[in-house]
């Protein structure tokens, strides 16, 4: 089970990788595929929680370099087939029957979307219209690959702290952290792709996602936001006098900062307030 | 950091990253300053040891990384003599490096030399512990204190 839960874990960061290479519809239906692959995972690890199985986000890199979308959507069907044979390990009929049943419209489906050029590799390092100096054009080169990983690991932390809480003002927390996150991992994401440098972000270590010390970790964790704010608030002057429009992206995403700060302290002073009460 | 294609096939793709499933050896090198660290996995063969695999795993920024990448794939299939080299040479060039930009190339490099060491007194007794050595160039620019607290070693 826990092999079927890491190539699920794949499949669905493949899914996204390949939404950002597409263009027009096809774009959407791979990342509502991917959310629903996403959600397969969460209630995989959920019955792995149930059943005491030890299991981590360790993964195999995954190949995304292509020239055309048919190869990896041809690579993404496959491996649906194999999650779909691993599935009589798994205990649970119910979720095995949803799983099994979601892989076959999606694969009918990725079957039947258009092929296409795929541009998200090459190397081009210019975004639409824009003119950004080649400093600008570095400094974003470096946040986007930064900051794309990053969310990416906050996501799997904030997942993984939440299937192993039972506090639902914290559940409640995690999971905003974690919507607020898949929109900026999207969005940096396809700015990577729309500038030729798209890259799955890399594997997470342990340490990182299982936490010991909660309180230490949302100390960090406002911390990091903070800086965060920064690299943002450079950016948005960095590429101000070229790109209104990537400037505001940039101040949008300095703001909602904020709010995960404010979630984060709150998060703070409850998990402080419940434990000081045991 | 200048982006050449190169470097940027390094960024979207960083070779031999994540855990070895089969290794014989590993070591860390760390920064005292933040936390960061990069653990180097190693399978080592033959009477002459020779590196057959490595691969590494990062607690830090893109540039570890990219450099975990670059030099991981220099020294996959070296025998340790020529490995030294590669350190040697490698920490030589970082003397000429601002120690902000040497310091996550160093990491790597130091969580190499580790690898090796460890593999080494292995050899003497099975369950030595893994060795680990902290860096001493400063990974913030001189004059620049770091924002927030710091995170634990």
């Amino acid at each position: 089970m826990t092999r079927l839960a890491v190539s699920t874990h794949e499949v669905w960061l493949e899914l996204l990788m390949a939404g950002f290479m597409a263009s027009g519809k096809s774009k959407q239906i791979l990342f509502d595929f991917s959310d629903i692959v996403f959600r397969h995972f969460t209630w995989m690890e959920q019955y792995l929680i149930d059943e005491g199985i030890e299991y981590d986000y360790n993964r195999q890199s995954i190949p995304i370099k292509v020239d055309k979308l048919s190869v990896i959507l041809a690579d993404i069907a496959f491996r649906l087939r194999q999650i779909d044979l691993q599935l009589i390990v798994c205990g649970d009929q119910a979720l095995c029957e949803r799983i099994t049943s979601d892989i076959g419209y999606i694969t009918f489906v990725l079957n039947n979307i258009e092929d296409e050029t795929v541009s998200a590799f090459d190397l081009s390092r210019k975004f639409g219209d824009c003119d950004l100096t080649q400093e600008a054009t570095d400094a974003l080169t470096l946040f986007l690959f930064e900051e794309s990983y990053k969310e990416y690991e906050l996501i799997m932390i904030y997942n993984y702290l939440k299937a192993h809480t039972q506090d639902h003002y914290l559940i409640r927390v995690f999971q905003i952290l974690i919507d607020e996150s898949f929109f900026h991992l999207k969005s940096f994401g396809q700015m990577m792709a729309d500038m030729g440098i798209l890259g799955v972000p890399r594997v997470i270590y342990k340490e990182l996602y299982k936490i010991t010390d909660v309180t230490q970790f949302l100390k960090d964790g406002i911390n990091e936001e903070i800086l965060a704010k920064e690299e943002c608030k450079k950016l948005s002057e960095a590429v101000g006098n070229e790109s209104v429009e990537l400037s505001r992206f940039f101040d949008c995403i300095n703001m909602q900062e904020d709010y995960h700060i404010e979630l984060m302290k709150r998060a703070l002073e409850h998990y402080e307030s419940i434990n000081n009460d045991k | 950091m200048n982006f050449d294609s190169v470097l940027l096939e390094h960024m979207m793709e960083p070779k031999n990253y994540g855990e070895l499933e089969s290794h014989n050896s590993e070591g860390i090198g760390k920064n005292p300053e933040n936390g960061e660290k990069v653990i180097v996995f190693l399978d080592v063969k033959g009477s002459d040891p020779t590196i057959e695999d490595i691969s590494f795993q990062a607690i830090g920024c893109m540039t570890t990384v990219t450099a975990g990448s670059i030099i991981t794939s220099e020294a996959k299939g070296l025998t340790f003599s020529r490995a030294q080299d590669l350190i040697a040479a490698t920490l030589g060039i970082l003397d000429d490096v601002p120690p902000e930009e040497a310091a996550c190339s160093e990491m790597v490099v130091l969580a190499l030399k580790a690898a090796m060491d460890t593999y080494m007194e292995r050899r003497k007794d099975f369950e030595f512990p893994v060795i680990s050595y902290k860096i001493e160039n400063s990974c913030y620019p001189q004059n620049n204190t770091p924002v927030g607290d710091l995170k634990d070693d």
